[in-house]
């Protein structure tokens, strides 16, 4: 084929068509494995919360840490933010005692952050616009902490009751975070095709979640739970994106420390690894795992 | 009389950057010939060359600076290879015979001021004049078919700043961020600049207020 | 020396604008076989026709005086160094207001002025097309606004502009293919001051991408636009339409100055007389268009003079030259508390349309618009603005550049009026290929004086208002508009509305030097918008064999 001078021809889709390739194998390959490992116990939904928050906690942990730090740590409350998320973090990996104080105030300060965020961006010029939500303080970034510290407090559920309200809270955590990725990609004009694929598969997998949530079905839960386990899949294959995202910005890895700023956020995707673990805990709930 | 210069980026220098990504290649060869290739004087004649260097030194006083740029050698080199700025005034000669002739005309007003040229006025006098023929206030004849205020502006501060805030030194003195490529800048806000920008300044007091 | 000496599109190669040292593909024709077009300059006017005419099937050759440049490798973070994309061959200037050239507003690149251009993509406003019947000034465009409309759409989405959602002025004009940049600290002064003052402002929407598109990486925010971008963010002719035109079959001839367009006895053209690496050649054409843009358009029909023609081609109504056009540039400029770091970003982040679309106000005592925008001036540039205003030197001249990081400025794009005496002639002195020197002469009205007070006095209110102070007031001027007008009437035009001369009919013009009026905004997304229109007219009219066009 003679090769093209021009710019856009077939870049993107090919590497869309590459990350959906490698969604569509692994995404099948841990549908799959649901199916087969189904004699083994699966982990404790409690230790998948467990991991679920500190996937969660790391890849805040990671984003505020480096949204504070784009922001000079200008004000010193933007301090809280990392150092929550790495107390709440390091809570749930280590399994340490009396870490609630730490995960309520971890949703406290989530809470408080959705507060400092919306001034951030109402004091630009140009207030609530759609500018100034693509480029202030992230709206939702906040809540992923909040998320964090009730995921980590959600780790003592046991009833299939807890399972119905964890599938309920997930499923909208879930909703939130697609909003948040919608607004960005939006932001990044679509530019690659799998860019839609995290405004598809979450929306789904919140979808099938919350209706076990509403109305629990056994017969449904295996759908459910592949969707979970897609959305996972998702997560990973995102980061990937990201990572070559970063890339493709001008200089690439080397001048990491614009790109990284600048580019797609790399410990983001992985977000969806968290509330898919949560998902998936909150269907073992329901099927009385305890 | 003008204030003393302060200035407001002590210790920043652009070139501490140069290994890092604001840098690529082309630029680094550019500013190395820039920094290293000082050509001797090609164009002026010796009477003249004092003239000129005098001339930048009121336009751009450099004593502060411990490696002054070499304003006059750059404004030669550009006159020796005919650089040219696209536009040549109707009633300018050519920007050669437009120097020649303006230098010759700055002579001529220092000696009707009672010295021996230029160059050995004193800097009060120097200021003085300069700043009467940028009025039009001259008075020999040297300047006809010359616009005094034209030769002035156009010629002789344009291309002294063009030499000196393309240099790193001039660069580095007023905080600018310098060669910016492949890596440009992150922070966007006001009072906000990245690790790789010159820290925030220091104002004299009768800049803030 | 990094400066292109040799010409780089030879051997069936071209350079590949996205590499390092990478070559493409290219067509190549010989000088004697008789091309569909031969265009002369590649910019905003004649790039967009080459591609669009060669990917219609035509046999295209587009020839540039300029370079052929490949960004990432050629382009240095240096003002002086990047002189070489300026035409910095002297033209003679004029009259009571002389025109500044080069840098200001001249290119010299395959891709022409886009190459350094600020990227602001504003549209007319609709009335302005029909500026004496709507609006009861100067004269109609001899097309109407809907179509322009259309075609802004087109070059749009082909350059990716990055704007606004909601953009507050004129027709609802859909949504930009990319999302706004975030507006930098010196576009903030703009946004405050008018919100402020309670008047709409808006994101520029800009020429350079604000997320990766295909080879393009996003925008780093260096700043450097006007000395040419080495990120390839900015989506100018460069990067768009010339890569188009190469992948389509067209021949881009880099380094090759045309000096004469050649006429049989009918008068028709045959094709082109140019120089290119150290040869006079001849190619052979069809059809010939004039691309080069406001001063080199006129001096090549001017200098093509024949027996039956002799005051210049395409002249029988004396208006090559005439009519030209240029935007007043004024600009206010202020210390702020803050520091802006103005050389962050592209340099016009943030516009104000305001007084563009405003007609009954007991204060605006001028005909036409003005739009502005807030300011990023690299250090010689805003050196030469502060030095050529103001005479300051000395260690006052040291200290006034030292506040560079807190200044702040607006900077007006105000529509002047066409005026018949203010043009382009020949001069007696010569270039180096023996081609006489363009002679410009030019002088303000006093519609242009009214108007620059007013955007003085209102872009200083602003300013104020944003909490600026030590105002300092610049004048200037920017762009190039006219000098070889289309229009309605063959008497007081040079071209039809398709951009086809009046008097030679296989030769035509597609440049900026086309537009009657100037409008209060920049040019090049009109000149583009036009010439894209101009192709599909050009498309049209040989699909009915009415045009010039043999088959071959
Ligand atoms: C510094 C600067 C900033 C600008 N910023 C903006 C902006 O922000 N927004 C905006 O809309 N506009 C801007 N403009 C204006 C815009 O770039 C021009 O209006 C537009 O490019 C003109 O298009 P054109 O096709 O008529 O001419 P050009 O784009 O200038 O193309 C003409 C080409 O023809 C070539 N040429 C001329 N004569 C000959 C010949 N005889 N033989 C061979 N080749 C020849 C030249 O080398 C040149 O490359 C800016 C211009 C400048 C200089
Ligand atoms: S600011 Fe953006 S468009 Fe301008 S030169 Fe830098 S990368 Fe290119």
């Amino acid at each position: 084929m003679r090769p093209s001078a021009r710019n856009t021809r077939n870049r993107d889709t090919r590497s869309a068509a590459l990350g959906i390739g490698a969604l569509a194998i692994l995404g099948g390959a841990a549908i799959l494995m649901q199916r087969r490992t189904q004699p083994k116990p699966r982990p404790k939904p409690r230790r998948k919360l467990r991991r679920s928050a500190a996937i969660m906690g790391a890849s805040m942990l990671v984003d505020s840490a480096m949204e504070h730090f784009r922001g000079g740590f200008h004000n010193k409350a933007m301090l809280a933010a990392p150092v929550l998320a790495a107390a709440s973090t390091l809570g749930a990996t280590a399994r340490a005692p009396h870490m609630l104080p730490v995960h309520a105030t971890s949703v406290a300060v989530g809470a408080a952050g959705l507060g400092f965020h919306g001034y951030n961006i109402a004091k630009r010029p140009g207030g609530f616009n759609w500018d100034n939500l693509f480029y202030a303080a992230p709206i939702g970034a906040p809540g992923g902490l909040a998320v964090t510290g009730l995921l980590a407090l959600a780790s003592d559920a046991h009833t299939a009751r807890h399972g119905r309200m964890l599938a309920g809270f997930t499923a909208l955590a879930t909703l939130a975070e697609t909003a948040e990725v919608a607004l960005l990609h939006f932001r990044g004009a679509w530019h690659n095709p799998a860019m839609y694929l995290p405004v598809t598969i979450p929306p789904i997998a919140a979808a099938l979640l919350l209706e076990q949530a509403l109305h629990p079905n056994p017969k449904t839960r295996g759908a459910a739970r592949g969707a979970q386990r897609l959305m996972a899949a998702m997560g990973v294959v995102g980061t990937g994106f990201h990572i070559y995202g970063v890339s493709r910005q001008m200089g690439g890895w080397h001048n990491w420390r614009q790109n990284a700023f600048d580019g797609p956020p790399v410990s983001a995707p992985s977000s969806f690894i968290a509330l898919a673990l949560s998902g998936k805990a909150a269907l073992d709930l329901m099927e009385g795992a305890p | 009389m003008s204030p003393r210069f302060h200035a407001p980026y002590p210790g920043w220098d652009i070139l501490d950057k140069w290994e890092s990504p604001s840098f690529n290649d082309i630029t680094r060869a550019v500013l190395r010939r820039r920094l290293t290739e000082v050509h001797a004087r090609r164009f002026f004649t010796p009477a003249e060359w004092l003239a000129v260097q005098a001339l930048c030194d009121v336009v751009m006083p450099q004593n502060d600076n411990p490696r002054p740029v070499p304003l006059a050698d750059w404004i030669d080199a550009a006159l020796h290879e005919g650089r040219s700025s696209g536009t040549r005034h109707a009633d300018m000669p050519s920007p050669r015979d437009a120097w020649r002739q303006g230098i010759a005309a700055l002579e001529a007003e220092a000696q009707a001021r009672g010295a021996d040229g230029f160059a050995n006025l004193e800097r009060d006098a120097q200021n003085a004049m300069l700043r009467d023929v940028d009025d039009g206030k001259v008075s020999t004849e040297h300047w006809h078919g010359l616009p005094p205020q034209r030769f002035f502006r156009n010629l002789v501060l344009a291309e002294i700043v063009a030499v000196y805030y393309a240099h790193p030194t001039g660069q580095s003195e007023i905080g600018y961020g310098g060669p910016a490529s492949p890596r440009g800048y992150v922070r966007m806000q006001p009072n906000r600049a990245d690790s790789w920008e010159a820290p925030p300044g220091d104002w004299p007091d009768e800049d803030t207020p | 020396m990094s400066h292109a000496h040799r010409p780089r599109a030879i051997d069936g190669q071209a350079p590949d604008v996205f590499s390092r040292d990478d070559t493409v593909p290219m067509r190549q024709f010989a000088d004697t076989d008789e091309v569909d077009f031969a265009i002369v300059g590649t910019g905003c006017g004649g790039g967009v026709l080459a591609a669009k005419l060669a990917e219609a099937g035509f046999s295209v050759v587009a020839f540039d005086a300029g370079a052929f440049w490949r960004p990432l490798s050629d382009f240095a973070s240096d003002e002086r160094e990047q002189e070489k994309l300026y035409w910095l061959d002297p033209r003679i200037s004029d009259g009571a207001d002389p025109l500044e050239f080069g840098s200001n507003n001249s290119g010299r690149s395959v891709g022409g002025s886009s190459v350094h251009f600020q990227m602001v993509a504003l549209r007319f406003r609709p009335e302005w097309f029909a500026a004496r019947s709507r609006l009861g000034y100067a004269i109609d465009w001899p097309v109407d606004w809907r179509e322009m409309w259309r075609y802004y759409d087109e070059v749009e989405r082909a350059c990716a502009i990055s704007g606004p959602l909601t953009y507050p002025w004129g027709p609802d004009r859909g949504r930009y293919p990319y999302r706004a940049h975030e507006v930098n600290a010196a576009g903030q002064v703009l946004a405050r001051g008018a919100e402020a003052l309670g008047v709409d402002w808006a994101p520029t929407p800009l020429a350079t991408v604000s997320a990766p598109r295909g080879k393009s990486p996003p925008c780093v925010y260096r700043g450097m636009c006007k000395i040419g971008c080495s990120t390839n963010a900015k989506q100018s002719v460069l990067v768009t339409y010339i890569p188009r035109a190469l992948d389509a079959g067209a021949e881009i001839r880099d380094l090759a100055m045309v000096t004469r367009i050649a006429t049989d006895r009918q008068g028709r053209a045959t094709g082109v007389e140019y120089h290119r690496d150290g040869q006079s050649r001849f190619q052979k054409a069809r059809n010939v268009v004039c691309a080069g843009y406001s001063i080199e358009t006129p001096r090549l029909l001017l200098n093509s003079a024949n027996a039956r023609q002799p005051t210049g081609l395409a002249n029988s109504s004396d208006t090559v030259g005439r009519y030209l056009m240029v935007h007043l540039n004024d600009a206010i400029w202020s210390v702020m508390d803050d520091e802006i770091r103005w050389y962050k970003g592209p340099p016009s982040m943030a516009c104000c349309e305001h007084w563009n679309y405003i007609d009954d106000h007991p204060d605006k005592d001028f005909d036409g618009g003005y739009a502005f925008m807030s300011q990023g001036p690299l250090p010689t540039d805003y050196a030469r603005t502060l030095v050529t205003n103001s005479g300051v030197f000395g260690h006052e001249l040291r200290r006034k550049m030292a506040l560079y990081n807190r200044m702040a400025g607006l900077k007006m794009v105000g529509e002047t009026m066409p005026c018949a005496d203010n043009r382009v002639t020949l001069a007696e002195e010569t270039d180096a290929f023996g081609v006489p020197r363009a002679h410009v002469t030019y002088a303000h009205d006093d519609n242009d004086r009214r108007m620059r007070r007013h955007a003085r006095a209102f872009m200083a209110q602003m300013l104020e208002a944003a909490g600026g102070r030590d105002l300092l007031e610049t004048s200037s001027t920017a762009h190039l508009m006219g000098g070889c007008r289309m229009g309605a009437d063959p008497e007081t035009s040079v071209t039809d509305s398709d951009g086809r001369t009046w008097d030679v009919p296989n030769l035509w013009v597609c440049d900026g030097s086309l537009m009657p009026t100037g409008g209060g905004v920049n040019p090049s997304m009109t000149i583009m918008a036009n010439a894209a229109r101009i192709a599909d007219r050009i498309k049209t009219l040989c699909a009915s064999g009415t045009s010039e066009r043999a088959h071959g």
